[in-house]
């Protein structure tokens, strides 16, 4: 059986270069293939625009801008994606609570099961 | 001030009332109109408690002019701008049935927000009955901004001592890549977490205190202390509030047991293995003392290690200096048993369970 994960395109969008390094590094270790990363907002929606995505990382806080409209970009497409973040999920605007949140420092093997969760088409009827 | 003629009964009424208190009651009706306090008294006797007295404390905290304020009901004035909840709480302690003082954000007129807490006593009659209400206010708003700006820093701080381990996790896996196995790598980001899953804990709790099992539910979780299918971990005790340090350091300890566990003990065979988390809070002379018990069982059988790792070093030396406490680590050949006898904080001491 292949991962669900093998070959995907996941957009990383990160402002911190060496947390997005890292975060390169384990997406390449689970099969996936990086886009960016992007560490603005302007950024990340035109990679949107430009590339295929088939799931993203955003880290919510960028230089002090908030990451929503890359997040709501991707929800208007229909792309899955994960927050990540060094605050609380209850920070989270209630408007974004129901999209999963990652907490960093990175756990591989949750961001693993998060991706895969995300990228698994679901069944009918479940 | 209104002129004689464009003043209702009611206020003129109210206003020979506090005459006649001046006359009684002289020094105490000025302190009461000089207060920095803001006041007011209710008429009882009459729907929706009217004002019929206001200090200026009271005008220059709501921006009303007396006129504005004489005659008008209590609630209407003071329910402007605030949510039906906060109107409820008035209302209940304008007929004495609340136990505590309403704390409500309210509206000045123009449109400002402030917040009070309100005390609302009853005055009465020489037969027992309330014919007026009285009314104090603390200005509450500088208290609720600092209070926010506290939570602001906070936050910002939980936030960026998270993003500092994430960083600190970056630099050591680029720095370890090609030189270090996998297996080593894998051992820093496990001890990374799990501090780090403390410091979450202590976050969210304002760096007060944290559980005992909530530090037991984040270490454990990853090694199936929540799998329903294989009931692997037995936990049992009362709950205790840790303080920050005995938190990190129990923290740590736990995920040092657990990953032991899983690589050679109770955790590391299919599903025969079995932890007993326990402890019990004991009075001693010197004050109340907590005994906790890791005992594992069921794994293969147990053999010394050769040489002390990070975890044993940790459990044996500086889990004792840390808390305090006693700790012994023991491999025992059914299964490893730890054991840490430590005093129960004082400050917050118990929980509720």
């Amino acid at each position: 059986m292949t991962s669900p994960l093998s070959g995907r395109r996941v957009l990383v969008v990160e402002d911190e270069t060496m947390v997005a390094w890292l975060l390169k590094d384990m997406l390449a270790d689970l099969g996936c293939a990086v886009v960016g990363p992007a560490t603005h907002v302007n950024q990340a929606l035109a990679m949107l625009d430009a590339e295929t995505i088939d799931a993203a990382v955003l880290d919510i806080n960028l230089n002090g801008q908030k990451s929503y409209p890359v997040a709501d970009a991707l929800a208007a497409r229909g792309v899955p994606f994960v927050f990540s973040t060094g605050y609380n999920k209850d920070s989270l605007p209630n408007s974004y609570q129901s999209f999963p949140v990652l907490q960093k420092p990175f756990d591989r093997l949750k961001l693993g099961d998060t991706l895969a969760k995300l990228l698994t088409p679901k069944e009918p009827g479940v | 001030m209104p002129n004689e003629e464009d003043k209702s009964g009611e206020q003129k009424a109210a206003e020979a009332e506090i005459e006649s208190f001046r006359k009684d009651l002289g020094p105490f009706v000025v302190a009461t109109e000089t207060t920095r306090m803001a006041m007011v008294f209710t008429d009882a006797k009459e729907p929706g408690n009217p004002i019929i007295f206001a200090n200026d404390s009271f005008l220059s905290l709501t921006g009303h002019d007396r006129e504005e304020v004489l005659g008008q009901s209590f609630n209407f004035l003071m329910a402007r701008g605030a949510d039906p909840e906060a109107f409820a709480e008035i209302e209940a302690a304008f007929e004495g049935s609340s136990d505590r003082d309403p704390e409500i954000c309210y509206r000045r007129k123009d449109g400002s927000v402030f917040w009070v807490s309100i005390y609302v006593n009853p005055v009465r009659d020489e037969g027992g009955d309330v014919v007026q209400h009285f009314a104090s206010f603390v200005d509450l708003t500088k208290h609720k901004q600092e209070k926010d700006r506290l939570r602001f820093l906070l936050d910002e701080l939980n936030h960026r001592t998270q993003n500092t381990l994430a960083t600190v996790q970056a630099i050591a896996v680029q720095t370890l890549h090609g030189v270090a196995d996998k297996e080593v790598v894998d051992a820093f980001e496990g001890r990374i977490l799990a501090l780090s899953k403390a410091h979450g804990l202590l976050g969210r709790e304002n760096w007060e205190g944290v559980s005992l099992r909530d530090v037991i539910e984040q270490i454990l979780e990853p090694f199936g202390l929540q799998d329903r299918r294989v009931a692997r971990f037995a936990v049992d005790g009362d709950d205790v509030c840790l303080p920050p340090k005995a938190a990190l350091t129990f923290a740590m300890v736990f995920h040092e047991l657990a990953t032991n566990a899983a690589k050679h003990g109770a955790l590391s065979n299919d599903a025969a293995g079995q932890i007993d988390i326990a402890w019990k809070v004991e009075p001693t002379p010197q004050g109340e003392r907590m005994r906790l018990r890791w005992q594992e069982s069921g794994g293969p059988p147990v053999t010394q290690p050769g040489r002390k790792g990070f975890g044993s070093r940790l459990i044996d030396s500086g889990l004792a200096q840390e808390l305090d406490g006693i700790v012994s680590l023991d491999y025992e050949p059914a299964g490893v048993v730890c054991q840490i006898v430590m005093p129960v904080p004082q400050r917050g001491g118990w929980m509720e369970p």
